[in-house]
């Protein structure tokens, strides 16, 4: 399981590697190229805004709503669950092309803006927020953390971010990084949705395989220790041993 | 009294409202407008546009799509469980969170920078490619990691810590004394598994099956990454007829999606189904 990533690392720093078993020799010229290039730069902080827009966008969403729905309105339940399910059985491409559909058709400037590519990506993932959110609010008595704010005088506000969000934070900051994670390395919907008009980083790095294969290593060695801190991260939080998880990242 | 509950349960519902208008606007919406123009020809209700749907080149589309699924599950499913069984018995500590985390961090690894990864490693120019040509096996041209069989090293990547993450919670509901009981009454090894132990996985085991093929199925990047335009896969079709590259046919385009909407759907509500199930066993 670790050749590619291994061989990933060390074609990156090879001055050549295609007609000798072992790198020819060891350079970071490709390194120091890729990184210079200002669309690098442009194209790294792109992926970086968008993929903290998402994580905003999704965690200001998704837990009022799943405080609510635990402590008040249990009916709600259900179709939550349900539109949180629904982007594990929803193509990225499919995704893409109804938003391109619908809002083509309604008199709202969103088609080919970073903006719908954000609201495309909470979407993608919604299951990765709400998951550790619930199990979350499950283990630690949402109703009696409440009902102790609320004898203290806090408002409904107050409550949900002095009392609940305090002790549900190892569950946000485990679905953002999940979030972050997924959408950093996203190709599908930013290809199909923005494309060249808002380049991301895994656009970039599609590019430069079809014409500078080690350059782009270099790329995909910048994607996998992201990828790898978010994972660390959440493993690091998690503690040990138990932890379901819910990885259906940007395939 | 009752209107004060009236006005707490509309309260509620309020607060509710951001999230169902978002899932609305940019989940539903979207897919009702692609099943609405799907059965829509000459202005009225139709089936037409699934009839011109199925192209020889898009029914191969479909072939190839569900074909490499199913493969890609398979293999990720016998593999990953054999890998989850030895992380969940195995003795030292070490090993088994080492496998852990080998599979949580590989799982986080998809799309387009692992299919590069997969160029240089098993490309024409790869590094296994040189390595085993300095043994002696020669890959190419019998195999090309830009075809079917290449995706399909690829997606298995991506398919076996998948399916880690998913069934080492139901092998860790397998009791001892389950074990323990079958070996006193004479079961051998295989009897164990084969009476015992498959049959109380079997929905999970059914259910990861499920999750996996659809994972395959709706994957893009990847393919696109490792193939471009080469390999005939349904999403690679989809995604062609959005960027406009093959003439502009918006109800053509929706016709299909819809269909492997629908493959993904049944494959996602069947695992809904069987892991919701009283007698599967806890995660």
């Amino acid at each position: 399981m670790l050749v590619p990533l291994l061989a990933t690392v060390l074609f990156s720093v090879s001055t050549r590697w295609d007609r000798t078993i072992w790198p020819e020799g060891i350079t970071l010229r490709w390194w120091q190229a890729v990184t210079a290039r200002s669309a690098f730069q442009d194209t790294l902080l792109n992926s970086l805004a968008v993929a903290a827009a998402t994580v905003a966008v999704s965690v200001a969403l998704v837990t009022p709503t799943a405080y609510w729905a635990h402590l008040r309105a249990p009916k709600a339940k259900p179709w939550i669950e349900f539109l949180a399910i629904v982007p594990f059985g929803l193509p990225g491409v499919v995704l893409a092309l109804g938003l391109i559909r619908f809002y083509s058709g309604v008199p709202l400037p969103l088609i080919n803006t970073p903006a719908i590519l954000v609201a495309a990506y909470v979407v993608l993932t919604l299951p990765f927020m709400y998951r550790p959110l619930v199990n979350a609010l499950e283990a630690v008595d949402a109703r009696t953390l409440t009902e102790a704010a609320q004898s203290l005088g806090a408002g409904g506000w107050q409550t949900l971010v002095r009392a609940i969000l305090p002790n549900i934070l190892p569950g946000v900051v485990n679905g953002s990084l999940l979030v972050f994670s997924t959408v950093f390395a996203e190709f599908t919907l930013a290809n199909l949705l923005v494309g060249t008009r808002f380049k991301t980083f895994p656009i970039y790095l599609v590019e430069f395989t079809r014409f500078d294969a080690r350059q782009a290593s270099a790329l995909a060695v910048i994607s996998f220790v992201i990828a790898w801190l978010a994972s660390v991260l959440i493993i690091w939080l998690a503690g040990r041993g138990d932890r379901p998880r819910e990885t259906l990242a940007a395939r | 009294m009752n209107s004060r509950r009236h006005r707490l349960r509309r309260a509620a519902w309020l607060v509710l409202a951001p999230f169902f208008l978002f899932g609305l606007a940019f989940e539903i919406l979207p897919v009702l407008t692609l099943v609405r123009s799907s059965f829509t020809a000459e202005g009225g209700w139709s089936l037409a546009n699934f009839g011109r749907a199925f192209t020889p080149v898009m029914v191969a589309s479909f072939r190839n799509s569900l074909q490499l699924s199913a493969s890609t599950a398979l293999l990720g499913v016998v593999g990953g469980t054999a890998v989850a069984y030895a992380i969940v018995t195995a003795r030292s500590r070490f090993v088994r969170d080492a496998l852990t985390a080998l599979a949580d961090v590989t799982a986080n690894f998809g799309g387009a920078p692992l299919a590069f990864a997969f160029i240089i490693t098993l490309g024409s120019t790869g590094v296994v490619t040189l390595l085993l040509k300095a043994v002696g096996v020669s890959l190419y041209p019998s195999f090309r990691i830009y075809s079917v069989s290449g995706l399909t090293i690829a997606y298995v990547y991506f398919q076996l810590p998948l399916m880690i993450l998913l069934i080492v919670p139901a092998l860790l509901g397998l009791r001892r004394e389950w074990r323990e009981a079958a070996t006193n009454l004479g079961a051998t090894r295989a009897q164990y598994w084969r009476r015992v132990a498959i049959p109380i996985l079997a929905p999970s085991l059914l259910g990861s099956f499920l999750l996996l093929f659809a994972n395959a199925f709706g994957a893009y990047a990847t393919a696109w990454t490792l193939t471009g335009p080469d390999v005939n896969l349904v999403t690679v079709q989809i995604a062609a007829l959005v960027r406009g590259e093959v003439q502009l046919d918006p109800a053509l385009a929706d016709a299909l999606a819809l269909v492997s909407l629908g493959v993904m759907a049944m494959c996602v509500a069947g695992y809904r189904w069987l892991a919701t199930r009283p007698w599967m066993a806890a995660p």
